[in-house]
């Protein structure tokens, strides 16, 4: 079992009213392409994936892990 | 060439997916039946399962009273928004919801005790690396139960089967075989304890209905049945109204 990374948001409604994220899947989660980490921006509502530097939504609490859906990183 | 696959059955379920909660062919049936029995021998109370491809999200309504977790994900947004409501509804807290390709999971390697799959795999459009990706997910020695529509042995109703289901459903990819399926499973590093061979009848205007099959196509699938070979049409039971058997299997097997 993974271990619990400090850069986790903890459950909480976020910014905007949107619904829970689910703690426990987001110590699951990493990329879907490079499989390596991510890391939550609160502000954005977005998993980042600075490997593949993607970042991918998160919508109504539901973390979009579609590499076609995620806003691509500069630089 | 995966993602466009992904997004063309993503885009024909989005708009299907009450239909696919409501359905009673998905809802119900013996292979759920062995699947929670299977969970219940497994001693899966504090389990974390994978319903990987949830559709209506039937796998996991009917798993989540066995174990302490279930992440239903599925590449269709409307799926997961009806599994989520349908979830809440029954007081199935532990049900959460996950949008991706079975192709590129987003879970880290062995995050889950068993990985569930109905009903899922024949859209795939690159179903061996979906096979891996769940062998990845699941710990070593972990449990996975795939079921699915299976192609008969024989060629000539095998070809049949998949010009039935393309016509019915443009974003059908290929029904695969038993002995396709174990060589599949066994390539993606499952090792198959049990392939359990059932026969699903369905009623054929519940099954066109379910999919929006327009009446010139359902009448090519009319056609189709009535020109088949006495071989073929005895194999699936075709009935006077074009009602016919599926065959179906259950594969339990652990990550090797």
């Amino acid at each position: 079992m993974p271990t619990t990374p400090d850069d986790l948001p903890t459950t909480s409604p976020a910014p905007g009213g949107a619904t829970r994220v689910d703690r426990r899947l987001l110590e699951i989660l990493v990329c879907p392409v490079t499989k390596g980490s991510l890391t939550y921006d609160a502000d954005r509502q977005e998993l980042v994936s600075e490997a593949a530097k993607l970042a991918y939504p998160i919508r109504d609490g539901i973390p979009i892990m579609l590499p076609e859906e995620a806003r691509p990183l500069d630089g | 060439m995966d993602s466009t696959q992904n997004a063309f059955t993503a885009g024909h379920y989005a708009a299907r997916a009450q239909a696919y909660v409501d359905s009673r062919d998905h809802s119900q049936g013996a292979d759920l039946d062995e699947m929670e029995a299977v969970l219940r021998g497994a001693g899966a109370a504090g389990w974390r399962v994978l319903d990987l491809g949830c559709g209506g999200g039937h796998v996991s309504y009917r798993a989540a009273p066995h174990v302490d977790a279930v992440v239903a994900c599925d590449v269709t947004a409307t799926m997961l928004e009806a599994v989520a409501r349908t979830a809440a509804a029954r007081g199935l807290a532990n049900v959460t919801t996950q949008q991706a390709a079975a192709e590129r999971l987003p879970f880290a390697a062995g995050s889950f005790d068993a990985v569930l799959c109905r009903f899922t795999a024949h859209h795939w459009g690159a179903v061996e690396a979906g096979l891996r990706e769940a062998r990845r997910v699941v710990r070593p020695g972990g449990l996975a139960v795939f079921m699915d529509v299976v192609a008969p042995p024989d060629r000539a109703a095998d070809s049949h089967l998949q010009a039935m289901e393309l016509l019915r459903d443009a974003s059908h990819v290929r029904d695969y075989s038993v002995a396709e399926w174990l060589a599949m499973l066994s390539g993606a590093g499952f090792a198959v304890e049990t392939a359990t061979p059932r026969k699903l009848r369905m009623v054929f205007p519940t099954w066109t209905a379910r999919t929006g099959v327009p009446p010139e196509t359902a009448a090519a699938i009319r056609a189709l049945q009535e020109g088949a070979s006495g071989a073929v049409r005895a194999h699936f039971a075709i009935g006077p109204d074009g009602s016919f058997d599926l065959d179906t299997a259950t594969l339990v097997a652990r990550a090797a």
